[in-house]
């Protein structure tokens, strides 16, 4: 009789287990019902179903990103937008964009994790027939039919116009090129924003004679960016400028350069240490930039969706959109004597940040 | 009534009785996904992809188990999985690097780790939990001194290789342009299946197998039966590892690219799909194919929260947690009333 | 002869102490590094941009970031003696417990003008946090007998994505510069804050330890459940005990990290510290399946460990590739305290010896 008891105190807990299992699984279902809800409405005909496979959520540019994808897409305008994070992980997103080819998606919008592998994904895309839509980054593939077109900034068109802002400043406060003694804090390796921007300062720095003592990558975060500065000021006691492949990174620097007792700002004859760095997004660092203490700030403008939807609606139409999309952007900075730049040919105006 | 329920729940054997549980959970969890979750889980390939995804922790998760089944543990497979990666990647890179060369690399670098951490564990007799930690930290260490930038392999024999599909007729689907997609696997998935198969018989008709589990169920007693101890547990790491090996080669077949970041937290998913799958940490108790529903019912659920909408990063890591402690708990509660009630 | 016989039992005696081999490394790297750059034991004062005195050298880092392990390593000694196990999830419940300070301390609000709380409270919030993620792992391994390492790798798993989840993946800044002072300098004192809360943390255990029975019980549930049991000691709530009060050294440790920046990164605040810890008792020369330990051999152990992670850096090796010289150093470490090394290597160490004296 004990014995009985016992097991059916043990055939007990296995089914409030599964009364568990069950809980967790209609906690996910009334999320799910109103997407089951969105995927029949889609399959009458009366909806786009749009798969959106951003590569993660690491930045401020990115989420800024994201958000102008999801704001873009709504329900009113007769979209369904299935967004997956990939974590960034390429491996994460090839199996996203899979699972879009099986949910049977109108268009696939790939914010790439990585310039390479993508071959075979899009190729099976392709055989579906689903139109894939590249946005930031661009993918290295043999055959540019594998998408239907691309959407993003040019990486080295900001780097370039950095660069001239630079030669500008030390133009008008007559510096030798020599003396300008630059680090780069690079983004992650690999990814597109990180081989535009470092290919157009070492190209400047070559050009200008600019002393480029160090390049090390900060993987576009704040913590890292701190870390990699603090152990530059431990190697170089020379460094005058610190160039940050993204905000965030500029923000950790800024913070490593002030514990280790520098001055940050664009006086570089009163032994300051100047920062630039590139997107533009964060309000935090907008305000740094007002301040000064981010000398010089190359837009990078995350807000694709409203251009992703208008080359959604061409191709809807029959349309074929360009291949290439660039975005526009903008240079901030709150140094005054510095009115304008100019590269190749074409003139930019500075934004007072 | 009653008297049936616990004679059966007496009768069937530990192992047994914890792979019965998964596979009922599993089943009841595809269904739910294919009933309530319109994600296209009812389209076949949808599983294929799974099985795609997951080969290479099919393969790592077996040599887990059997690790776990000799009483040890071993949570460096995701550090030589990477490992692995990074350094076919770059043999492949190079000129004259060939597929041959760098399946050898994989089952090289899968083999010295089972020999060294092999010796360490069974002969110097130090925790396997402590080696291979170590172990696991070495290896993610190594994978960036190999090559700190993460990079794709342009060698184009390498990726006809790893775009090789193996089609299953007759379970494709036609989408809403009424175009044919078909199904298919990767050749990863076909030596998973292999792989499995060959512990399964290894674990179950081999001599040695039965020695697995006689020396996790308690090495004293099996001591006394003649069995060397010391050359199973030897053994048990060898394999284990060299599967790790194998693993990281289908891992890195699938990806196309070495990455320090590669197969992230891979080691934890093993032993969660092993515990899953009715392997116990205690040793002794174990199977493979309960191992393989591990690795399905982990994804599967994966793939449930993703298709749900709650795809945010946080929520993958608290469903395997969630999942482990479940199992781990009714591990425990199931054996402590067996042992009771054998009393 | 009778000089090489107080010869063997010196050294023997210098052997078998604990303290040796910690003392041996710290010895070890200090004159590494005093052939290769005698700078590195300059400590010079200066001034912090907010033009307060500060001490700064890379004996004041080793000392001011050897602090949180320190501190976990205390509470890991605890732990390993009771129960023969490590918790491997102590760099996860950092990030939980930090991340609920921070959601205390801002209001849920990402860029508050002002704090929400005192900073008292949210410590005391971050505390029960950590109390309760010990209590949760104590409870897997005490009453539902699951292994240590293995209980704790539920947490470990989830740990980072549940701190992300309490922020809602935010990163929350903390706007009052006192905040910022437990992990850094209080104005006017140039010896870094954390340097006096370690005080303070060995201070307490040192007097538990003194009048409380903490350390004997342990031992004797770590050494022999059963027969603690027969001793009228209650094992289960010993387990739960050490696992609570490691919780405890967890949110001293959050609190320091998360000072630091005032802000927090749940995917890298204090990842691979569990093996950090882990590896300070294991320095320590305590068992690593339980029983007897010697606690400041573990924190000096701790301190070890930041003088090689220091070492390491300043020879510029990356910080992703410092893992693999750490574990280098740990495989070597463990394979000459393991039993079975340590017998052969006596055996060879009275060989030598015997045969000195037959000469």
């Amino acid at each position: 009789m004990k014995k009985a008891n016992r097991v059916k105190k043990v055939i007990g807990v296995l089914l409030l287990q599964l009364a568990l299992l069950a809980g967790c699984g209609s906690s996910t279902l009334s999320v799910s019902e109103t997407d089951s809800l969105e995927a029949e409405t889609a399959e009458e005909g009366q909806g786009i179903v749009v798969g959106f496979s951003q590569l993660g959520a690491e930045s401020d540019w990115r989420s800024a990103n994201t958000a102008s994808m999801l704001d873009a897409f709504t329900q009113d305008k007769g979209y369904t937008l299935i967004y997956k994070n990939g974590q960034q992980k390429q491996s994460n997103q090839i199996t996203a964009i899979r699972t879009f080819i099986q949910q049977d998606v109108d268009y696939i919008l790939l914010a790439p994790a990585t310039e390479s592998g993508w071959e075979s994904v899009l190729q099976e895309a392709k055989e579906a027939k689903i139109p894939v839509i590249l946005v930031d980054r661009r993918v290295e593939v043999v055959d540019d039919s594998l998408y239907t077109c691309w959407i993003g900034s040019d990486f080295e068109l900001e780097a370039k116009k950095m660069a001239a802002w630079l030669k500008a400043y030390t133009e008008v406060n007559r510096i030798q090129p020599e003396e300008i003694h630059v680090v780069n804090i690079q983004g992650t390796i690999g990814s597109t924003a990180q081989i535009g921007r470092s290919r157009g300062l070492r190209n400047a720095a070559l050009e200008n004679g600019w002393d480029l003592m160090e390049e090390i990558s900060g993987d576009f975060t704040e913590t890292k960016g701190r870390e990699v500065m603090a152990a530059l000021l431990k190697r170089f006691d020379n460094i005058n400028v610190v160039y940050c492949e993204n905000d965030n990174e500029a923000m950790g620097a800024i913070d490593a350069l002030e514990s280790a007792g520098k001055k940050v700002g664009s006086n570089l004859a009163a032994g300051e240490v100047m920062v630039v760095s590139f997107d533009g997004v964060n309000e935090e660092a907008k305000e740094l930039a007002r301040t000064g203490k981010i000398s010089c700030i190359a837009e990078c403008n995350p807000l694709h969706g409203p251009r992703v939807e208008a080359i959604v609606t061409q191709l809807q139409a029959g349309q074929r959109p360009d291949k290439y999309n660039y975005v526009d952007e903008k240079l901030y900075s709150a140094y005054l004597p510095i009115q304008s730049i100019e590269v190749d040919g074409q003139t930019y105006e500075i934004v007072r940040p | 009534m009653k008297k049936e329920k616990q004679s059966i729940f007496m009768k069937a054997s530990d192992t047994n009785l914890l792979l019965a549980i998964t596979i009922v959970i599993f089943f009841l969890m595809y269904l739910g996904a294919i009933l309530f979750i319109k994600g296209g889980f009812t389209k076949p390939q949808m599983f294929f992809n799974i099985l795609n995804a997951n080969a290479s922790l099919i393969i790592t998760a077996c040599g887990m188990s059997l690790v776990m089944i000799t009483g040890g543990i071993d949570i460096s497979v995701g550090g030589v999985v990477a490992l692995v990666s990074m350094c076919c990647a770059v043999h492949l890179d190079y000129k004259g690097g060939s597929i041959f060369g760098s399946v050898l690399i994989a089952i090289g670098i899968g083999v010295a780790y089972g020999l060294v951490q092999g010796f360490l564990v069974a002969y110097l007799e130090i925790q396997p939990f402590i080696v291979s930690l170590a172990g696991m930290f070495f290896a993610r260490g190594m994978t960036t001194i190999v090559n700190t930038a993460p990079f794709n392999v342009a060698n184009e024999e390498f990726n006809a290789l790893k775009n090789a599909r193996i089609y299953v007729p007759g379970m494709g689907t036609v989408n809403k342009k009424g175009i044919y997609v078909p199904a298919y696997v990767e050749i990863g998935v076909i030596v998973a299946i292999l792989i499995v198969i060959l512990m399964f018989v290894l674990l179950r008709w081999c001599k040695l197998g039965r020695n697995f589990y006689a020396v996790g169920g308690n090495a004293q007693s099996a001591l006394m039966l003649g069995i060397n101890v010391k050359r199973t547990k030897f053994l048990s790491h060898l394999i284990c590892s060299t599967l790790a090996g194998i693993g990281g080669y289908v891992y890195f077949l699938h990806v196309g690219s070495g990455a320090a970041s590669h197969a992230m937290g891979m080691e934890m998913n093993a032993i969660a799909s092993s515990i899953i799958g009715g392997t116990m940490l205690t040793g002794g108790v174990g199977n493979i194919i309960g191992t393989l529903f591990g690795v399905l019912s982990l994804s599967t659920i994966q793939n449930i929260v993703a298709s749900a909408g709650l795809d945010q990063a946080w929520w993958t890591g608290i469903t395997i947690a969630a999942m482990l402690c479940l199992f781990l708990v009714i591990q425990s509660i199931v054996m402590a009333q067996k042992k009771r009630a054998l009393k | 002869m009778s000089n090489s016989k107080s010869k063997i039992s010196l050294w023997r005696r210098l052997v078998s102490n604990q303290m040796f081999i910690p003392i041996l490394a710290l010895v070890l790297l200090a004159v590494i590094n005093l052939i290769v750059d005698p700078g590195f034991f300059k400590v010079t004062l200066g001034l912090n941009n907010a033009g307060n005195p500060v001490l700064s050298g890379y004996l004041i880092t080793i000392l001011d970031y050897g602090s949180e392990l320190a501190i976990l390593a205390i509470g890991m000694t605890l732990v390993t003696a009771a129960t023969g196990g490590q918790d491997i999830s102590v760099g996860a419940t950092i990030a939980i417990a930090g991340s609920a300070m921070l959601h205390v301390l801002c209001g849920g609000v990402s860029r508050p003008d002002h704090i929400a709380t005192p900073i008292w409270v949210a410590f005391l919030v971050a505390c029960l946090v950590g109390m309760l993620c010990g209590a949760f792992n104590g409870v897997l391994v005490a009453i539902f007998k699951i292994q240590p390492m293995i209980a704790t790798l539920i947490l470990f798993t989830a740990g980072r994505s549940i701190a992300a989840w309490i922020n809602n993946n935010e990163l929350p800044i903390v706007p009052d510069p006192k905040f910022g002072y437990y992990g850094g300098f209080i104005p006017g004192i140039p010896i870094p804050t954390t340097v006096f809360i370690v005080a303070i943390c060995i201070v307490v255990i040192a007097l538990i330890l003194k009048f409380t029975n903490l350390g004997l019980y342990t031992q004797a549930v770590g050494i022999n459940e059963k027969s603690s049991r027969l001793n009228g000691i209650n094992p289960t709530a010993m387990k739960i005990l050490t696992f609570v009060i490691l919780g405890l050294c967890v949110a001293v440790a959050a609190l320091i990290k998360v000072s630091r920046l005032s802000t927090i990164n749940y995917s890298v605040i204090a990842k691979d510290i569990e093996m950090d810890a882990i590896l300070a008792v294991a320095l320590g020369g305590n068992s690593l399946s339980g029983g007897k330990f010697n606690m400041w051999a573990s924190i000096l152990g701790a301190y070890v460990i930041q003088f090689l992670t220091t070492t390491l850096y300043k020879f510029d090796v990356q910080s992703d590739a410092l893992a693999a010289y750490k574990a280098v150093v740990v495989i070597l470490l463990v394979v000459f305290s393991a039993p079975k090394v340590r017998e052969t290597l006596s055996a060879g160490t009275k060989k030598i010896f015997t045969r000195k004296e037959a000469a």
